[in-house]
């Protein structure tokens, strides 16, 4: 394997209200070696933009990291103060959000905005700054750069918007990208293009992606690594192929069977009863047992770890059996 | 499928005591010393005013009561006071505790009323103008705009001159409290409109809205029944600052002449009557209408600012 | 009137105003602008048959269904339901039995029940408009009826929205155009607000609903495969134009237009993770 960029250990978020303590992220592992896309899927409240947040330590009050760590390369970045995280967002991270017209100041053209931030990081003059965001508007293929770089942000279609928040995200050379749901808010025929770029700057540079979306055919596309989260835990973790194309955990399989695909042709789709638990009533055992088909009584009882090889983890008390015999 | 509502099984209704006890603007409440203070004090000055008739010692305007030989007392705690006129009386021998408690009460009433008929017009216009829009609209703040432009003084003098002249044997005293509720509608229906417009066109977009289009429900209906409940959020804000404004609003009018008569007298009423005798050393006249008048203001003002803070989510 | 035409729509077409107000446009000696949203659409859709119009956004799908249901007023066109046509004239009676028959779910279930109104009333309110019912009694009956038939909990109606998942909303705005007793429904993504194992129940849902009451639906998405999955006709629509009408499994095996292959071609598919 190679290097490790970021490892998240034992994650564990907690919202501190007067109705008690909610857990919103439980015992949260997983690492993202160079160049690799990990995806994070799950449904809308399972946490998995909760977990983008908690490594760049923007998780809205009053929530705070209870326990566990967030290694960034050798550097321990869980526990930072606020210029010690400053330092690292956009330098080491970069962040790609969902609404990239939002994501961007409709008074500064693109080429401010990439020179500013170049120049925040990197020690380069104006033209140098300059030259530099030509290159990378370039390189995540906004025709005419020389041209385009004095545009204003709502001179770019919503596609072309994303590819310069891409850009912007990049400028400091960043070991790692996190992506929160980057192409929801555009078509199909631009979220194909948007897929290929991330894919190919991964090849290229190095860099490593968080690819946090709900889209499971997006993952399929461009991950080579997916955690399936559900209720603030990870469910399933491991490369692509096996946990897409033969899931293990009951939860992982309805979420695929329910995708409608092209090829299928089944007039019913598969479906899972109910809907997830919000956090203030997160049932004991394993949070998904109420609505598991193979729910068992330990289920009720205990959480099931996370358990198996290094390509393919499972959180199931259905394979915990075969572990142990085996 | 009936699995599908499978974790709304029982649908247990909370008591209306839990409920209260649960909600976020009670909790924020009992944290802020200052409001609970303010509502209490509130509360003492609207239950006092309200119930004057039967708490206040002496009818100040029942004539037989007043005795000229008790005219000009200081408050009791001064060397001349006396019982049982706590806060001293004026140049008639009338009671002042009670004659402030009476001025509190018309004041409250009239300023009460005038701020339910501004609310009533702004409401009715505002959603009108949002629901249609076009030349409705336009007009309608077109009109609130020009409204702006006069202070609720020269409209209370306009409606007074308008009324009196076009009905010369109606007398001043019975026309009078009517006349400041109309002035204090005209003049703040404008703000009530134009909330309640923005709001109605953010509601008119959404579907459920177009819902009830589909199956052909009246526009009035629509508006009254849908709508109406939607943007109403706002207007307690609202009543709330703009009835301690229309309290001074009141006294103001009163003060200068127009509102009310002596015979029936508010707070502004007692305080331009008292100014009289501030020279002659009977500070007490015009000093205690006077305070009454800041306190009710002052702990509305309070209780409005808390509530538009409390209310609105995006502060928090 | 064949039941091969329930719904017939004819070269429908809208225009939007987006000129500049009066003044600005005399000062600037600019003309007035329009907006062609659609241009010539028609389509019919048989009885207990779903069509789908699919495209882009700012395509003009969702103006075409506003359309159909008569929320938007068409600029030029027809639409006919049984041969009755919606546009022309009609008094209060006949227009009240029109809009029975056609009924509207939405995209964004926040959005479509009104936060105020508990449930049972909400599902009991176009019974009550449209003189369905004649008591109040018999319409909240009704409504915990229609509330077990979309699976819920009859006494959910005592609740309201706020109350409710994202899903269970759907699930309460379907019990609505059913209450009106409608025939044809137009669904204008109704599941593209909604998780994927939920879009899953609401999609069996609206199929179990079509067998049972024999329901007509336009279904209007930007989801290929939900389309595909759903609707036995498609509509292809770009720039406000119909560019292409197939029958569903025609369409996806060979697509006669390079837009419509190109839209095909850029799902992204989940089987591409087995083959990587």
């Amino acid at each position: 394997m190679s290097e490790t960029i970021l490892s998240v250990e034992n994650l564990r978020v907690e919202f501190e209200t007067r109705r008690g303590t909610l857990v919103a992220l439980d015992d949260i592992s997983f690492s993202i070696a160079k160049g690799e896309v990990l995806g994070v899927v799950g449904e809308s409240g399972a946490g998995k933009s909760m977990t983008g947040a908690a490594i760049m330590h923007l998780i809205p009050r009053p929530g705070r990291i209870a326990g566990g760590r967030i290694m960034l390369g050798d550097q321990r970045i869980d526990n930072l103060d606020r210029t010690g995280i400053e330092a690292i967002r956009g330098r080491r991270i970069g962040m790609i959000f969902q609404d990239p017209l939002t994501s961007l100041n409709p008074l500064m053209t693109v080429g401010d905005h990439l020179t500013e931030t170049i120049r925040v990081h990197l020690p380069l003059n104006r033209r140098q700054a300059r030259a530099r965001a030509i290159e990378l508007l370039e390189e995540v293929g906004i025709p005419d750069p020389t041209v385009r770089i004095d545009s204003y942000p709502h001179e770019f279609s919503g596609g072309q918007r994303q590819r310069v928040v891409i850009a912007l995200a990049l400028c400091a050379e960043p070991e790692l990208v996190i992506a929160d749901e980057p192409t929801t808010a555009l078509d199909v025929s631009v979220q194909a293009q948007i897929i290929k770029l991330i894919r190919k700057l991964c090849s290229t540079r190095g860099t490593a992606f968080m690819l946090i979306t709900h889209d499971m055919g997006m993952i399929a596309e461009t991950a080579d690594r997916v955690a399936v989260m559900y209720a603030g835990k990870v469910a399933e973790i491991g490369k692509v192929s096996p946990v897409v194309g033969a899931p293990l955990h009951p939860y992982a399989q309805g979420l695929m069977g329910a995708i409608p695909s092209l090829d299928n042709e089944e007039p019913r789709l598969r479906q899972i009863p109910g809907s997830m638990p919000s956090l203030t009533a997160l049932p004991g055992g394993c949070s998904f047992h109420p609505r598991c088909e193979r729910a068992m009584d330990i289920c009720r009882q205990r959480t099931p770890a996370l358990l198996g090889g290094i390509d393919h983890k499972v959180a199931c008390h259905l394979y915990e059996r075969e572990e142990v015999a085996a | 499928m009936a699995e599908a509502s499978s974790d709304t099984t029982k649908p247990v209704e909370p008591s209306l005591r839990e409920r209260i006890a649960d909600n976020d603007i009670f909790i924020d409440f009992k944290r802020n010393r200052l409001v609970m203070f303010a509502t209490a004090l509130l509360v003492l000055i609207l239950g006092a005013s309200l119930l004057a008739p039967w708490i206040a010692p002496t009818d100040p305007f029942d004539p037989l009561s007043l005795d000229i030989m008790n005219s000009n007392l200081p408050p009791v705690w001064q060397a001349d006071g006396q019982w049982p006129f706590l806060l001293g009386t004026d140049d008639q021998g009338r009671d002042m505790l009670s004659a402030v408690l009476y001025g509190l009460r018309v004041s409250i009433i009239i300023s009460a009323l005038g701020v339910f008929l501004a609310a009533a017009i702004g409401i009715c216009l505002g959603v009108l103008a949002g629901y249609f829009g076009g030349f409705l609209d336009a007009f309608i703040m077109r009109v609130a705009d020009i409204q702006l432009t006069f202070p609720a003084i020269l409209i209370a003098l306009l409606i007074d001159g308008l009324l009196h002249g076009m009905l010369p044997s109606l007398s001043r005293e019975s026309s009078a409290s009517w006349v400041i509720i109309i002035s204090i509608g005209l003049s703040f229906w404008v703000q009530y409109a134009r909330t309640i417009r923005s709001s109605t066109m953010v509601e008119r977009k959404k579907d459920y809205v177009n819902a009830a289009r589909l199956f052909g429900l009246p526009p009035v209906a629509i508006m009254a029944r849908h709508i109406l409940p939607n943007v109403m959020g706002p207007v307690l804000v609202i009543l709330t600052i703009n009835f301690g404004l229309a309290i001074i609003t009141e006294a103001t009018l009163s003060y200068l002449g127009v509102g009310l008569p002596p015979m029936q007298p508010s707070l502004g009423t007692l305080i331009r009557i008292g100014q009289e005798f501030l020279f002659s050393g009977e500070w007490w006249i015009v000093a205690f209408p006077g305070i009454a008048l800041a306190a009710l203001v002052l702990t509305i003002n309070l209780l409005g600012d808390w509530l538009r803070d409390a209310l609105n989510p995006r502060l928090r | 009137m064949s039941d091969s035409e329930f719904v017939r729509v004819e070269k429908l077409n809208r225009v939007f105003d987006v000129s500049k107000p009066l003044l600005n446009r005399i000062i600037e000696r600019q003309p007035k602008r329009f907006v062609h949203a659609a241009t010539d659409v028609s389509f019919s859709i048989a009885k207990g048959e779903t069509f789908a119009l699919v495209g882009e956004s700012g395509s003009g799908k969702s103006t075409v269904a506003k359309m159909v249901v008569g929320l938007l007023p068409a600029t030029s066109g027809t639409v006919e339901i049984d041969g009755v046509s919606i546009t022309g004239k009609h008094d209060r009676a006949q227009m009240r039995a029109l809009r029975r028959r056609m009924q509207m779910i939405f995209q964004d279930p926040y959005a479509s029940l009104n936060p105020r109104w508990r449930v049972a009333n909400i599902i009991a309110e176009p019974m009550l408009a449209l003189g369905i019912v004649k008591s109040k009694a018999e319409a909240q009956h009704e409504a915990s009826a229609l509330l077990k038939v979309v699976g819920l909990n009859p006494l959910d109606g005592r609740k309201y929205p706020h109350e409710f998942s994202g899903g269970q909303r759907q699930r309460i705005a379907i019990a609505r155009a059913l209450a009106a007793k409608a025939e044809f429904i137009v669904c204008d993504e109704p599941t593209s607000a909604l998780d994927v194992s939920v879009q899953a129940q609401i999609l069996n849902l609206m199929r179990d609903l079509q067998e049972q009451f024999g329901l007509t639906y336009l279904l209007i998405s930007h989801n290929l495969a939900v389309v595909r999955h759903m609707s036995s006709r498609i509509g292809v629509m770009h720039f406000g134009k119909l560019v292409e009408v197939e029958e569903s499994r025609a369409l996806f095996k060979n697509p006669r237009q390079s837009y419509t292959r190109m839209l095909i071609d850029a799902v992204p598919d989940i089987s591409a993770a087995t083959r990587r």
